[in-house]
């Protein structure tokens, strides 16, 4: 079963009184499944953060179904499983790391052993053992997005959600944020994110779904960019007619169209023999590339066509 | 299930504020009934404590002190020396904290004056507007007057009431009434003449009231001292009692003492009431002689 | 009722290491010298006096705790979006509401003892100082009268937590509770005098007027309930049947207001 499960859900903004209503989000239908890493990008002010909290239950959506393994969002029992990064966490001020996170621990009805436990465990692995009796506000911006992801995980929560949970990272943090997602889903968490920052979408997602203006555009499975990480080698040609193409994909090419030319996929064995080949008929070798199709390629292309 | 719950326990809580709210009002109402007065800030505190509010503060006290008399005297009770000094100090602070402000004034003519028979207090107040409301002519009016008729100082009180005829918007009789004082002094027929066109120029609802009761009282008082009068020509004596002259068929019948007091006279043909027409206070001077 | 313990903890901590707490302490403890000093002016009654001073200021700092603590300790939670993290663990929305009323009810209670001692010191300081002049005083009305200026605080309290939750911004929430304040300290004096001789002959007084005013009674506290300044001042006895009556009110009406703030906040959408 699905663990998260979006049924053409809507929202509509009333920004005031005499202005025009803004859609945030429009009929939107996702399913997420359990133990998968889900990414959510879009451009800015294309409803990611809307879908996050309606995820949350901190707004309803006007028409639609936000359904929790096939339950609806009902308050305790499921909030329990769900751990959430806000975009730029803003933490009390005046209470440092260890007392937050007894609140946590508390309020998710963890024994008060669990909760030293696993706020030692999760503050080691974040680089924060230091600064847990500090009070919150000398922290820096990456300190804090570390306390938040502390409080987001604190009570174990099956089910992630983290709003743009690099930003404000320096690359260590970025690292440890990285391994620690990388570790939840090896314990089999369901991760659903939204970021900003591509590569770090691309490296850590299963699925990825790009949205713009509120509609979903595009869903893309890690297979699309797989071939980034084989043994492959990328070659831009000239465009190869097709009665050329045959004898190349018997050797495991692939081929994709891309503008007047075309991008091949050549298994590293098969390297030589295809070259001699597209040599034989004519076809030019114009460069290499690292990787069959980047997320931002896909990203810039879809945009521009929904814009279109 | 749970909106249920809740829903009950804000029903009961409701209930239960309603049940209260009355009583909680009724034991105010008996609170502020024995509580003495309190204790006014002197206007030199209150005026740094009002923090540039002087007016609001003003206008917040005057209120509480019309509520104070107010409430005693819608519940009956008489105001002590105490709850007067409180009145006296509270709108002698009033009228500090905003000089121009007309209705503490009027206020302490009503209750000063009238009420609590404190003339002098009364004209200390009315006094110390006049320095600051220079073109208004009620309050050298209002001193003249409680200078005729509680002290009975003539001559103050005529020439206060020129002071108030030479006023732009005074009323024309003031100049006739000033020399009619300076001349003849307290005659309540004078008193009769200068209550009627005092009650022509209030439109104070609560004052209009107090000063037709009087204005009753002195008509009675004047029919009363008319017979006399008229018992004296033609008898050459003075009677017994008064009811002398209802008998002896001068008067036809005495008229009511609107203040629930006894009808009394002197040899000079003068009458009185045993309530020395007061509503509560005792010590409310008898009227001019 | 865990969750609102540990709720109730956090904004109490949060409370109480607030710097501008300090401020208040020091203004309390700068009025308290003042009375020491202004003692000695008076000719008698000293005794009054410094329990009219005493009271003032521990209301002045308990008004300035409630707006400029209280008031930021749930406003800016949704102001700063703090709420979005708290409300994603399993935290009801009602739950919310009371472990935030607990926690800065705790926090008053906490500060307003504090200065309740330095009071007491005061108290005691002139005692011994002019023992002949405090000829009504009486602990026990003292200490009553300190005990209804916290019940005073805990409804106004109540009525910060309401505004918090019904409207978005922690300034709104400021003005509607000083203006509530305002109202609720004058309004008993309003109702009596619309209700005294002077009001019933004064035609400019309509019946809708009236009215308007009778229901606004209804809605607002009416704080001169949780006033017994006087009865401490001049050591009048108080009947312990208004003591209930007025505990009673104060309670009652926080409980409404906080149903209410709950009923109207579960309802309500986080952006």
């Amino acid at each position: 079963m699905d663990e998260i499960q979006l049924c053409a859900v809507s929202k509509t903004y009333n920004p005031g009184l005499f202005k025009k209503k803004v859609n945030a989000v429009k009929d939107l239908s996702l399913e997420i499944a359990s133990g998968e890493v889900f990414g959510l990008i879009g451009p800015n002010g294309a409803g990611k953060s809307t879908t996050i909290r309606m995820l949350l239950g901190l707004i309803r959506p006007d028409s639609g179904s936000i359904l929790f393994r096939g339950k609806a969002l009902t308050e305790q029992d499921i909030r329990s499983e769900i751990g959430y990064l806000p975009e730029n966490p803003y933490l009390y001020d005046h209470l440092n790391l260890r007392e937050l996170l007894r609140f946590c621990g508390r309020s998710s009805q963890l024994s008060v052993e669990q909760i030293v436990h696993r706020s030692q465990e999760l503050l080691a692995k974040l680089d924060l053992l230091e600064a847990q009796k500090r009070p919150l506000r000398t922290f820096s911006k990456g300190m804090l997005q570390r306390a938040g992801i502390c409080f987001a995980l604190l009570h174990d929560p099956s089910i992630v959600i983290f709003d743009e949970p690099m930003s404000g990272l320096d690359p260590i943090g970025r690292k440890m944020v990285f391994d620690l997602v990388m570790e939840l889903k090896q314990q089999g968490k369901t991760i659903f994110f939204c970021s900003h920052i591509l590569s770090d979408v691309e490296r850590l997602c299963d699925r990825i779904c790009l949205i713009s203006k509120g509609r979903l555009i595009k869903q893309f499975h890690r297979d699309d960019f797989l071939q980034s990480m084989s043994q492959a080698v990328f070659l831009e040609v000239t465009d190869i007619p097709e009665q050329h193409r045959e004898k190349p994909l018997a050797m495991g090419v692939q081929i994709r169209q891309e503008g007047q030319g075309c991008l091949l996929a050549v298994p590293g064995e098969n390297y030589f023999s295809v070259s001699a080949y597209l040599q034989e008929v004519g076809i030019e070798i114009l460069g290499c590339r690292a990787e069959w199709v980047s997320l931002e390629d896909l990203f810039m292309q879809h945009v521009k066509e929904q814009e279109q | 299930m749970r909106y249920l719950l809740s829903a009950s326990a804000l029903l009961i809580a409701l209930v239960l504020y309603g049940a209260l709210f009355p009583a909680v009002w009724q034991n105010r109402e008996q609170v502020r009934s024995e509580i003495p007065a309190g204790y006014i800030i002197p206007s030199k505190f209150s005026r740094i404590l009002a923090l540039g509010n002087q007016g609001l503060l003003a206008d917040f006290l005057f209120l509480k002190t019309a509520t104070f008399v107010g409430g005693r005297g819608g519940a009956g009770q008489s105001l002590n020396e105490d709850d007067w000094r409180f009145v006296t100090s509270s709108l002698d602070v009033v009228t500090d904290l905003d000089p121009y402000f007309v209705d503490p004034y009027i206020l302490a003519e009503g209750l000063l004056a009238w009420d609590a028979g404190k003339p002098d207090e009364a004209n200390k107040l009315l006094a110390k507007g006049m320095e600051y409301r220079t073109s208004d002519w009620r309050l050298p009016f209002y001193i003249g007057f409680n200078y005729f008729y509680f002290l009975g100082d003539y001559p103050s009180a005529s020439d206060y009431i020129m002071q108030a005829a030479q006023l732009p918007g005074s009323p024309g009789y003031l100049m006739t009434l000033a020399s009619r004082l300076a001349y003849y002094g307290g005659k309540t027929k004078t008193a009769l003449l200068f209550l009627k066109e005092m009650l022509a120029d209030t439109e104070d609802p609560l004052l209009k009231k107090r000063l037709e009761k009087r204005l009753l009282a002195f008509e009675g008082a004047v029919l009363i001292e008319g017979a006399l009068e008229s018992f004296h020509e033609s008898q050459a004596r003075w009677p017994e009692s008064l009811s002398e002259l209802v008998t002896s068929g001068v008067l036809k019948k005495m008229p009511p003492e609107p203040y629930g007091g006894e009808w009394l006279f002197n040899k000079k043909g003068r009458v009185f009431s045993t309530s020395k027409f007061a509503d509560t206070l005792q010590t409310n001077p008898t009227p001019s002689e | 009722m865990r969750a609102v313990f540990a709720l109730a903890v956090i904004t109490f901590k949060e409370g109480i290491r607030n710097r501008s707490l300090f401020g208040i302490v020091l203004l309390a403890l700068f009025l308290f010298g003042l009375n020491i000093m202004v003692a000695g002016f008076f000719m008698r009654d000293v005794g009054k006096v410094t329990v009219d001073m005493n009271l003032s200021a521990l209301s002045f700092a308990g008004l300035l705790l409630v707006f400029f603590v209280g008031v930021n300790l749930m406003a800016k939670d949704i102001d700063r979006k703090t709420i979005h993290l708290v409300l994603s663990k399993p935290i009801s929305r009602a739950q919310y509401i009371w472990g935030k009323y607990l926690g800065i009810q705790f926090f008053l209670v906490v500060s307003l003892s504090l200065l309740f001692v330095f009071s007491c010191m005061t108290v005691v300081l002139l005692l011994s100082l002019y023992p002949n002049y405090f000829g009504g005083f009486s602990w026990v009305q003292f200490v009553v009268a300190c005990f209804f200026v916290l019940v005073k605080f805990s409804v106004l309290t109540a009525i910060v937590v309401f505004f918090s939750a019904i409207t978005t911004s922690s300034l709104i929430t400021l003005i509607f509770s000083f203006a509530s304040y305002i109202a609720g300290v004058t309004i008993e004096e309003v109702v009596f005098y619309l209700k005294s001789e002077f009001a019933s002959q004064e035609q400019m007084i309509s019946e809708g007027l009236r009215h308007f005013i009778a229901v606004v009674s209804y809605l607002l506290p009416n704080f001169s309930v949780f006033d017994y300044t006087l009865e401490a001042a001049h050591g009048l006895t108080i009947e312990s049947s208004r003591m209930l009556l007025s505990v009673g009110y104060g309670v009652v009406y926080s409980c409404i207001l906080l149903s209410l703030a709950s009923v109207i906040f579960a309802r309500r959408e986080f952006n």
